[in-house]
């Protein structure tokens, strides 16, 4: 098939619209700096993970091919934090040196299974400009948010999920607010993305979409972890209580 | 050797289950040396741990104590040596020996920890720290059996939903664990110490594991002056340069450095 270029483009074609069908159930992440760091936030259960002292993950996917991205990740940060220093593990290195071409090949190679994730990084910096965010898809692809004022990135199950908490998101003000308030609109952007729109709608007011977020909840579990810019130990990664994200889905 | 670093996947995962065997095959620590090896000389497994650190159970947990004076041979080489070292929120090592092999230990225990953290998503439990550093004191016999490497730690860890508490093991140099009930004390000024804290711990006004802070601070720095006055190669105390021993605590806050200025002001009122 290979000495065949159109039957090849065609099967990685097929591929695309079949990696994109499996990943198109998933609940969306938001990542966002805030006053204290950078808040992650999701519903659902295990899907944000601890890479190393500043780098968080997200991911979206089967949970295999998740669990071996992520053991990847940790291997070569620990591996190179522990032969330099914490300091040295560069998330960008990590995603386009290491992971990128890793998944890039395991998806072009049509005979082999390609990994069914997608990937959100958010490394914490010195300051609120010096955050990073990379989003890695399955087939190797990296996308960072440009410049702006507002710093998030958010990774959802399809393209319209993802357009609809990225309005929504540039349209509210953020970036130094509480972990309460960052909560909020992090719960609020989550929901934003869980509303299937129909083609060409417009993105309801914050107001329209807060009133509906308890319901689009239903019994799923919120997940949350922070990197803390100024956190007394080494390692910036906490994750949120259970009881600080109970007090967010009792209200309306 | 060059650090391996970052480098490409090949299979996106290497399935590594525990962090030493990962860095040995990144080539970041060495292999085990085989423990049927020749000896040297005979002189090799003479005990080479010229230090003196300690440890007991006090009232708010566990106090860990150490000399800074670090030597080679008869010579002093270096006077300001941190040999009570901090592995995670809650564990304190304590090191007696070679500092090489000994700071090696407690950085890669440290990084184990974790790691075991990150990738099995739960911190390693009581037991498996205090395993996890009998196995690297068993991986480095070989370099004991040659003469060099000789490492005798002292493990202080709190787990405050454990019962006790306050947990205290020290180690031989081939990696058998020994939990201590009131206290420990290794190096080569350890004899009179554990002589001392024998005697606070039986005759003494009340037994270590009620004495509050202050007094176990005066209990550590009287230890330490006592194991300097016969040991050359403990530094006790320094008056001159105001060098004071290490020590740090770990309760159910955390670990907890005691400041210089607290441990001088309690030397010159209740030690010299």
């Amino acid at each position: 098939m290979i000495e065949e270029p159109y039957r090849w483009v065609e099967a990685i074609a097929t591929r695309r619209d079949y990696v994109e069908t499996q990943l198109s159930s998933g609940s969306p992440i938001i990542a966002l700096t805030f006053a204290d760091g950078i808040l992650l936030f999701t519903v659902g259960q295990q899907k944000l993970f601890e890479i190393y002292d500043r780098i968080a993950l997200g991911a979206i996917g089967h949970p295999g091919d998740i669990e071996r991205l992520r053991m990847a990740a940790i291997e070569l940060a620990s591996t190179e934090g522990f032969a330099r220093s914490a300091a040295d593990v560069s998330l960008r290195r990590l995603a386009y040196y290491s992971l990128s071409p890793v998944m890039k090949n395991a998806f072009e190679q049509i005979y082999g299974a390609p990994f069914l994730a997608r990937l959100l990084f958010a490394e914490i910096g010195a300051t609120p400009a010096e955050d990073l965010f990379l989003r890695v898809e399955y087939d190797g692809a990296i996308s960072q948010k440009k410049s702006g004022n507002k710093r998030f990135a958010v990774l959802a199950p399809t393209k319209k999920s993802a357009e609809q908490m990225e309005q929504f998101l540039e349209r509210e003000d953020h970036g130094d607010e509480d972990m309460t308030a960052a909560l909020e609109l992090a719960f609020d952007a989550w929901a934003a993305g869980q509303k299937q729109a129909e083609e060409g709608a417009v993105l309801p007011g914050r107001e329209e979409i807060r009133a509906c977020r308890r319901e689009r909840l239903g019994d799923g579990i919120m997940e949350a972890v922070v990197l803390e810019r100024r956190a007394r130990s080494p390692v910036q990664y906490r994750t949120v209580e259970q009881k600080q994200l109970a007090a967010l889905s009792e209200q309306v | 050797m060059e650090p391996a670093g970052v480098q490409p996947l090949e299979s996106g995962v290497s399935g590594a289950t525990d962090f030493p065997s990962l860095l040995r095959r990144n080539g970041l620590l060495r292999a085990p040396i085989e423990t049927n090896v020749t000896k040297v000389r005979d002189a090799a497994i003479l005990p080479t741990q010229a230090t003196t650190i300690l440890a007991f159970k006090f009232a708010d947990g566990v106090l860990v104590a150490g000399d800074r004076r670090a030597t080679a041979g008869n010579t002093v080489v270096y006077d300001r040596a941190d040999k009570v070292l901090e592995i995670d929120e809650h564990s304190i090592m304590a090191i007696a020996g070679v500092p090489a092999t000994a700071w090696e230990m407690a950085r890669v225990l440290e990084h184990s920890f974790q790691f075991f953290r990150r990738t099995q998503l739960q911190e390693m439990s009581v037991d498996g720290k205090v395993r996890a550093l009998s196995k690297l004191l068993r991986d480095n016999l070989g370099f004991v059996m040659q003469g060099v490497g000789v490492v005798v730690p002292i493990f202080a860890t709190f787990d405050a939903k454990a019962s006790p508490s306050a947990r205290l093991y020290f180690y031989d140099a081939m990696g058998a664990q020994f939990e201590a009930a009131d206290f420990a004390a290794t190096g080569s000024g350890s004899p009179a110490v554990r002589g001392i804290l024998y005697y606070e711990n039986t005759w003494g006004k009340k037994p270590l594991h009620k004495i509050g802070e202050d007094e176990a601070v005066v209990v550590a720095l009287r230890a330490l002056d006592t194991a300097s006055e016969a040991d050359t190669a403990t530094g006790g105390i320094d008056r001159h340069a105001r060098i004071f021993p290490m020590m740090k605590t770990v309760s159910a806050d955390g670990i907890k450095t005691l400041p210089e200025e607290r441990i001088a002001e309690l030397f010159h009122k209740r030690v010299a």
